[in-house]
């Protein structure tokens, strides 16, 4: 029993990190934009499958698949945050739902109209098995983790000490005085924009072997898992986001564990549901920031 | 005229006769539609006119109290649902059904909705998307009541009984004058809805709810009664769908459905019922009838929210407002001294 819960704890430690990792893009997106991201696990859907075709119709090597996914992310990210994302500054929050799921619309079937709907295979990847603690598991299940915790070491480090992520603060508490003493709001929701899906595409990539499995709808719960998480871990809060993404993922895999693996996908929304209606400004401070 | 105020134009005096003209001739041109179109044409303005009863339901919570709902789909299934259930279990009549559909789906609206309409702008959003996925895993989960991934099929189609005549809706002509028929219905009341004093009730929320609430608007109770109704309408097209399918699984449950009734009433005109109706027979009957596949149909509906939001925010509504009125200038009938200001 005791192995159990352990073994557990320790997956959903792992795929609590990559919800931490996709999250914390739509967070900082929100800080900026005040506006959800409905979109965002499309990003996350375009780097596995950037990852995927690098890797098995160019023959290219897994760990340099990774970078090439990220930057056709990052580019198209760009081409969408000059053309939507940043025309959202100051518009009302119907239009940022309305604008980012059309964009998700747009990406998801243009990937499945492009590859076919079916699943696909992902080859590859760090599969060969080491002991943690006593549990067997995969090294790329290890990398993720390292991975999520020098991201966030790297957020922190960003937010607080370069100008760039200065900005985004500032962005985040007023945008109308940013406006006032000269920074360019709008390049700041580019930039914070293609950061976030960035790390979103980065996880993509990084979880492709784990998943194994791939297909264009595969974006939709992610989104909707990290709706959970960024309101879990307050909007807006990045610190916050890593260990809400860790409770999810480990009461995801205890009730997968325990009641049943088709429950798995409920515990987000329960907890989603929970967390509007008693904590509506995350677990972690008593007042909103926004 | 020698005022210099920017007066609003002077509405012609024909614009009521004109649009009532227009109703009628819609109304019409659907009447005589099975005699000119073939059966899968037919079956694209069936599909249309289904979907105008949730795509109604949503333009009553967006447009009367201004609350962005993705969760018209789920009871447009639970709906289905519902009548499925019923006709194969107890073999209740089409009509029964259609009815009972609405009530539950209107009742099942009530527990969701008190927790949920506490929330606002995004936070209201991502809960009734909630909604969807939950409403997703129970009708895959609760194998013994909906039978999961398989889906309940055979369910009966329509037959009225009057005396000794037997009218049995098996074709697709037959049910094609049924369904227009429960959506005029439906608009008839959702006419009556919102002109009503409660109609205005409704608008004085979504303008303003404080001011609203200290005139004496119980704007609470009013919010859960219209998110109550809106899912009735919901209810009302999932039945529909159900007895014109035969089928219902759980695919009823995707988001593609909340998205294609979201699409129509944004695209149409928010709060707009002739809206409603060019959004259900622009992107629902013509995306059909030109067989278009359902991803590039979702990636049309993606530019379309796109250019509903950066472009023609009012949806198409407007434009149809300026042409009749424009219509109604030229018409023969005004008189050359009433036609000033232009």
């Amino acid at each position: 029993m005791g192995y159990f819960i352990l073994e557990q704890i320790v997956n959903g430690v792992v795929t609590g990190s990559v919800y931490a990792l996709i999250a914390a893009g739509m967070t900082m997106i929100f800080g900026v934009l005040r506006a959800i991201n409905f979109a965002h696990g499309e990003y996350y859907m375009l780097g596995t499958f950037a990852a995927w075709y690098v890797v098995s119709k160019l023959g290219i090597d897994y760990g340099a698949s990774i970078v090439i996914a990220v930057a056709i992310s990052a580019l198209i990210a760009a081409v969408i945050g000059r053309l939507v994302m940043q025309r959202l500054v100051n518009a009302p929050f119907q239009s940022g739902v309305l604008a980012t799921l059309g964009i998700s619309l747009i990406l998801q079937n243009a990937v499945i109209l492009a590859f076919g709907g079916g699943y696909k295979v992902f080859p590859g990847g760090w599969l060969d098995p080491v002991q943690f603690f006593g549990i067997g598991m995969a090294q790329q299940r290890i990398v993720l983790v390292v991975a999520a915790l020098v991201m966030f070491g790297g957020l922190e480090w960003m937010v607080r000490s370069t100008t760039m992520g200065k900005s985004i603060r500032a962005v985040s508490q007023n945008p109308e005085c940013c406006q006032i003493i000269g920074i360019d709001v709008e390049k700041v929701v580019r930039r914070t924009f293609v950061l976030g899906t960035a790390l979103a595409a980065f996880s993509g990539a990084l979880t492709g072997p784990v998943n194994v499995s791939l297909y264009g709808g595969m974006g939709e719960s992610i989104t909707l898992k990290t709706f959970a998480v960024i309101v879990m871990g307050g909007m807006g809060n990045v610190r916050g986001t890593l260990f809400a993404g860790w409770m999810l993922g480990i009461a995801e895999s205890l009730v997968a564990g325990s009641i049943g693996l088709q429950y798995r996908d409920s515990v987000g929304f329960i907890a989603l549901l929970l967390m509007l209606m008693c904590r509506p400004n995350g677990l972690f401070t008593a007042k909103a920031r926004f | 005229m020698s005022t210099t105020l920017d007066t609003p134009a002077p509405v012609p005096r024909h614009l009521p006769a004109l649009r009532w003209t227009g109703a009628l001739a819609v109304v019409a041109a659907l009447g005589v539609a099975p005699l000119v179109l073939g059966g899968y044409y037919l079956h694209a303005l069936i599909i249309a006119m289904i979907f105008l009863l949730p795509a109604h339901g949503l333009n009553l919570i967006l447009g009367y109290t201004g609350m962005l709902s993705l969760a018209q789909g789920v009871f447009f299934g639970i709906g289905a649902y519902v009548s499925a259930l019923l006709s194969l279990h107890f073999g209740t009549s089409f009509a029964f059904n259609l009815v009972a559909s609405g009530v539950i789906a209107g009742a099942i609206a009530l527990p969701l909705g008190i927790p949920a309409l506490r929330l606002r702008t995004y936070s209201f959003v991502m809960c009734t998307l909630g909604f969807v996925v939950i409403a997703q895993t129970v009708a895959k989960n609760w194998i013994s009541m909906t039978r999961g991934d398989m889906g309940l099929a055979g369910i009966p189609q329509p037959k009225f009984q009057f005396g000794s005549t037997v009218l049995n809706i098996n074709t697709i002509p037959a049910y094609y004058y049924l369904a227009p028929v429960v959506a005029i219905l439906a608009t008839l009341g959702f006419y009556a809805l919102i002109k009503s004093p409660a109609g205005r009730a409704m608008v004085a929320i979504r303008d303003n709810e404080v001011l609203a609430e200290s005139l004496g608007v119980p704007t609470w109770a009013y919010k859960l009664v219209v998110f109550m109704l809106s899912a009735m309408f919901a209810g009302l097209g999932g039945s529909l769908y159900a007895h014109y399918m035969t089928v219902v699984s759980p695919l009823v449950f995707q988001m593609y459905y909340s998205t294609t009734i979201l699409v129509i009433v944004l695209g149409g005109g928010v709060g707009r019922v002739p809206g409603a109706v060019i959004g259900s027979v622009l992107f629902v009957a013509l995306s059909e009838a030109l067989r278009i596949t359902p991803e590039l149909r979702m990636m049309i509906y993606g530019f379309v929210l796109l250019l509903l939001v950066f472009s023609v925010p009012n949806g198409l509504a407007p434009l149809l407002d300026r042409g009749l009125e424009r219509l109604a200038r030229i018409s023969p009938v005004t008189r050359g001294g009433r036609t000033h200001g232009r």
